[in-house]
């Protein structure tokens, strides 16, 4: 099972905080967060890695990106 | 009679600053490491933005007095660092970054100054995202900071090389002042 977090059309850091608040205090072991810009994809892949999570895919999604979180803790 | 002198005597704006001299240099990095120099040797210096006529060097001049010209000069050639121009100020000085914004995000507080935005977890003192610029610099700055403490993190003046850096190191400094005074 994933969380989807939505942070497309917001601008930095709101996809960060939204990325690092699913990560402390959601229950699914994969996050998929979405987002608009190569700025917000370069932010919460680096936010969510300094969280000791994996990055298990980064993909094209429409005008954005689609980012895969994996849980490790 | 005081009316009488507001007409005589230039705006405060307007009058010459002539105890005031700028230091130019070539790179911002350069800028950054004789501001840190020469303040921890007692200058008072000021980092501004350059006068319209200069023409040479990078986007940032360190403002110092002028009456401290030599020993300022020594000092700067004891560490290797050598002014591109060395002038008396005769315009007004623009500020790089005179306004911090601060946004509160309940558990988070952002700030930025100039172009840059740091944020921390208010809770942890955790610097979580680092973002904005268009230096070069900045994915290695923020590889740096992000998800160390503001305690254990380095200071983006010890890493910067740009104006970017140097707009960071100042959203540092205030965050510092809003988290750790406590």
């Amino acid at each position: 099972m994933a969380t989807t977090v939505d942070a497309r059309g917001l601008s930095c850091p709101q996809p960060v905080i939204l990325t690092i608040n699913e990560i402390k205090t959601g229950t699914d072991p994969e996050i998929i967060v979405l987002v608009d810009t190569d700025t917000s994809k370069e932010n919460v892949t680096r936010a969510a890695t300094s969280q000791g999570c994996t990055i298990s895919d980064v993909s094209p999604d429409g005008d954005g990106y689609r980012i895969l979180i994996q849980k490790d803790k | 009679m005081f009316k009488l002198l507001g007409k005589i005597l230039p705006p405060k704006s307007k009058q010459s600053k002539v105890d005031s001299g700028i230091l130019v240099f070539e790179h911002t990095s350069e800028v950054i490491q004789a501001e840190q120099v020469l303040n921890k040797s007692g200058f008072t210096v000021r980092v501004m933005g350059p006068p319209p006529e200069i023409q040479t060097g990078c986007d940032l001049v360190i403002e110092f007095p002028l009456m401290e010209e030599l020993n300022v000069l020594r000092r700067l050639a004891d560490v290797g660092i050598e002014p591109l121009q060395i002038t008396p100020v005769s315009s007004p000085l623009l500020s790089p970054v005179d306004l911090f914004y601060k946004k509160d995000f309940g558990d988070y507080l952002m700030v930025r100054a100039a172009n840059m935005k740091m944020t921390i977890d208010v809770n942890t003192l955790e610097i979580v995202n680092v973002s904005g610029g268009g230096c070069p610099d900045v994915p290695f700055l923020a590889n740096q900071l992000v998800g160390k403490k503001m305690s254990e993190a380095p200071r983006p003046r010890d890493l910067g090389h740009t104006l970017c850096g140097y707009a960071l190191e100042l959203a540092y400094q205030e965050l510092r002042k809003e988290c750790l005074q406590q």
